[in-house]
């Protein structure tokens, strides 16, 4: 059995890692290097996943690392390079409201604005601080993937920010809400997001929102009268 | 047994709204308008019952909602009102059954026979509403059913617009009215109308709320304005209804209010006679200029609503004063007032229905000569105006006469700023009364007398016989109103020092058979029919008649301050520098004080900020997930207890 004590150190040091990977993916410019970032980012949550399981002994967590392992490690990163393959476009240049530097100093807000709100929420609860902490590092990913989805303009890095957001809600769940419960939901979440990408897929993935609906009209999929 | 009344006459109303809408023909119309003159008569019985005997019913509640009880409740000021109701609905039912037929398609007709059952079940149920929930689920039925009415012919441009300005206003009147309920629902924590027992500082707020909201439904200056719109865009019966029975159903509202509270303000009492007396003085003024017949009818509301509300605000200062009897006898001028109003307005507009609809003009100045050509709707218009101008034994003047006294025996009131107040108040409403009497022997010389002024005048004819009967009935109970006004009044429980009017009116008849008596045995020569003598022109044309803007023209020069006119350019050119005429027009018009000062800046404020709100919503998904972003973060520092 190995020493939890040195489990924690592990866990700490990979919150780390999960922070630095949020902050690529908001600033990353090269499309294939977001998404080698998201996937280590679900890789480091598969990981604490597994060393928590070791902490604790409960079987759920073994299972939602390997649900991790495979849905967020292997099946999503592999659709999401096929279509980064299909397209000609590997970067997402533009953004919008936000330029990569302010919207990482704006996640250093996020990140206290969440320990402040959670050290309140949790005050008086019996909660060690790597539980705690966990619970920080889930809200601030959850609000760092919102980030992303409203600053960067390319579809594919909108879904891979919602995605990330996704992380952070499995971050905090982990670490703070009932879990069964949680593996369902997430179970879903995942397959509607397979499901959504692997729709989108065919048309239009290297574009902007605004473009994709153009090629929308052009194909008549919504609107068969408008494009005349 | 008054349960049975009521509920039949409500289901009544209910199948005459629903007939209508199953099968089109002239037989359902009829039925439908059978089946709310039918509720008139029983709601006649319940009211009645109810005001005699002082026995009040008590409904079963019905809880549709946790916390949302559905009360019915039916006390002497229910019952008050609806007498009048039952009152005013016979005659509209009666003439509609003909009216409506003029309509343009078969829909059109089944739909307005709906309408107006609804209307009036509307109405009634606001009256009858126990809580302030049915009160305002009701009052929102009563304000849209009567929107589809206005809206009755939506074809026109103009029509549109007095739905949309009708729509605009109604909507203001309701959320005045929820605010005000609101912060006595808070007060009280229950909707029930129950006492107010609160020190007025508390009940400041909603009585506010309360008087704007009642205040902008009864048409009090400054809102009135709706009033001027919806009147001649409404069918004619409509406007009968709307006139003579909603304005009043706000009046009942604010006394339903004000008569719950037990210790009320004397700056409310001062604020509400001032409201009411320039509504008054305002609306006849207006009137008097106007040259729509019924245009000129719905100012004429005003005012009268404008006295109705002297009447409440002296009823307020009185209680404030501790002079109990005095309050009673104000109170009791003003419901009289508005029993009347109802009885006398609703006449005059189905009159001016009958008058438009054989003349095809709304215009003033193009009737003339009517008496002759449509003798019957000339004598019952006439029994209006007598009435509406107040002159003995009418009920108009029983009415006036209450608040009158009310009015001289305020030397009781011992504050001396005060006394100076009700002394400029008794003068203005007395000059009211003068200008009321100027307004409608203009109206109805004008309308009826002398010679046709337009080829469409000269060619009416007499209307179909249930256009007649209809308001038949409002103009023997104006005159009986008047007559028995002492012994009704103390049917109805006030015993209050008052002039038999009977006597008065028996006397008044003797005088005048005597004088014509008199006169006739006393002629010395036979009578001699001629023409009038024309300064020596051969034969007389319309046009050296009295005209109406002749007729107001003294009265447009004493107020002249009041009709400010207003110099309007519109010019285009062909060019952006503007230097290349192409055509223009130049105005002089009468200046909308109200609408171009008080209306039109918010709305044109409330328009620019929602340019501007709008721009908010711009079609990009960036900002809807920002949106969402920033709502996530504000929730958290709220809820974080940061703020």
């Amino acid at each position: 059995m190995i020493d939890p004590l040195f489990l924690e150190g592990i866990i700490k040091i990979l919150f780390v890692f999960v922070l630095i990977s949020a902050g690529l993916i908001i600033s990353t410019r090269n499309l294939s290097s977001v998404l080698t970032t998201y996937t280590i980012q679900s890789f480091l949550l598969a990981a604490v996943s597994f060393l928590l399981y070791l902490i604790d002994g409960k079987s759920q967590l073994l299972l939602l690392a390997g649900l991790t392992l495979a849905s967020k490690v292997i099946l999503i990163p592999y659709f999401i390079s096929r279509i980064e393959e299909k397209i000609k476009i590997g970067r997402d240049l533009h953004f919008a409201y936000l330029e990569p530097t302010p919207s990482l100093l704006l996640s250093i807000g996020l990140i206290l604005l969440s320990y402040t709100f959670l050290s309140k929420v949790f005050e008086g609860l019996p909660l060690t601080k790597l539980f705690f902490f966990g619970a920080v590092i889930g809200l601030s990913l959850t609000l760092m993937g919102m980030l992303v989805m409203f600053s960067r303009k390319k579809v594919v890095t909108k879904a891979l920010g919602y995605l990330s957001m996704e992380n952070g809600v499995l971050m905090f769940g982990l670490f703070v809400t009932e879990l069964p419960f949680i593996i369902e939901v997430l179970i879903i979440i995942d397959l509607v997001i397979l499901v959504m990408l692997t729709t989108i897929l065919a048309v239009g993935m290297d574009s902007s929102i605004e473009e994709y609906r153009q090629k929308f009209r052009k194909l008549q999929v919504w609107t068969g009268v408008e494009s005349q | 047994m008054l349960e049975v009344l009521m509920y039949g006459a409500i289901a009544a109303l209910i199948s005459g709204t629903v007939l209508p809408l199953l099968y089109r023909s002239k037989n359902t119309r009829k039925a439908s308008f059978g089946l709310s003159l039918i509720s008139s008569v029983l709601l006649l019985g319940f009211a009645g019952a109810i005001l005699y005997t002082g026995k009040e019913p008590v409904f079963p509640a019905i809880r549709y909602l946790p916390g949302l009880d559905f009360t019915l409740a039916a006390d002497r000021l229910a019952a008050g009102f609806i007498l009048l109701i039952a009152a005013v609905v016979p005659g509209v039912s009666i003439y509609s059954i003909e009216y409506v037929e003029h309509a343009k398609s078969e829909a059109r007709k089944n739909l307005q026979a709906a309408l107006t059952n609804l209307f009036i079940l509307a109405m009634l149920m606001v009256v009858l509403a126990g809580n302030m929930v049915g009160f305002l689920i009701f009052w929102e039925i009563m304000s849209l059913s009567s929107l589809l009415l206005v809206l009755h012919d939506y074809s026109s441009e103009e029509n549109k617009k007095a739905g949309f300005f009708y729509f605009v206003m109604t909507n203001i009147s309701t959320a005045f009215l929820f605010l005000g309920f609101i912060i006595l629902f808070r007060l009280t924590g229950s909707a029930e109308f129950g006492p107010l027992e609160y020190s007025a500082s508390e009940l400041a707020l909603p009585f506010l709320f309360l008087f704007i909201g009642f205040g902008v439904k009864a048409g009090l200056v400054p809102f009135h304005k709706w009033l001027p719109y919806a009147h001649p865009a409404a069918p004619s019966s409509v406007s009968a209804l709307m006139s003579g029975v909603m304005l009043k159903v706000a009046v009942y509202g604010f006394l339903r209010f004000l008569l719950s509270v037990s210790t009320p303000e004397l700056w409310w009492g001062v604020l509400i006679i001032t409201a009411g007396s320039l509504s008054a003085l305002f609306g006849v003024i207006y009137a008097l200029k106007e040259n729509d017949i019924k245009r000129l009818l719905a100012y004429s509301s005003i005012e009268n609503i404008g006295i109705i509300f002297t009447g409440i605000g002296l009823y307020v200062i009185f209680r404030v004063e501790g002079l109990e009897s005095l309050a009673l006898l104000s109170l009791a001028g003003s419901c009289f007032h508005a029993f009347n109003h109802a009885l006398f307005k609703s006449l005059l507009f189905l009159c001016a229905g009958s008058i438009v609809h054989a003349t095809g003009t709304r215009k003033i100045e193009a009737f003339g000569g009517l008496v002759k050509s449509m003798p019957a709707t000339s004598a019952l218009f006439m029994v209006g105006s007598v009435s509406i101008a107040a002159l003995p034994p009418t009920n108009g003047f029983a009415g006036e006469l209450l608040l009158y006294q009310a009015f001289f025996q305020s030397f009781a009131v011992t504050n001396p700023l005060l006394t100076v107040f009700l002394i400029i108040a008794l003068s203005s409403f007395a000059l009211t009364g003068a200008l009321a009497a100027a307004l409608f022997v203009k109206l109805f010389g004008i309308t009826c007398l002398a010679m046709p002024r337009s080829e469409k005048s000269s060619l009416a004819k007499e209307v179909p016989k249930h256009m007649l009967i209809g308001p038949a009935i409002p103009a023997a109970l104006c005159i009986l109103g008047g007559l028995f006004s002492k012994q009704l009044l103390s049917l109805a429980g006030w015993e209050i020092e008052f002039p038999d009017l009977l006597l008065l009116g028996l006397l008044l008849g003797l005088i005048y058979a005597a004088l014509f008596l008199i006169i006739r045995s006393k002629e010395t020569s036979p009578a001699r029919i001629s023409e009038t003598w024309g300064c020596g022109i051969p034969t007389l044309a319309p046009y050296m008649e009295y005209s109406s803007a002749g007729f107001s023209e003294p009265l447009v020069m004493i107020f002249k301050n009041i009709y400010r006119t207003k110099i309007v350019h519109r010019a285009e050119y062909f060019d952006r520098q503007e230097s290349l005429f192409r055509n223009g027009n130049v105005e002089i018009r009468l200046l909308r004080f109200f609408e171009e000062y008080l209306y039109i800046p918010p709305a044109r404020a409330i328009e620019s900020f929602s340019k501007y709100v709008s721009k908010l919503q711009n079609g990009k998904l960036d900002s809807y997930v920002l949106y969402a972003f920033l709502a996530v973060i504000v929730l958290i520092i709220a809820t974080g207890g940061f703020v």
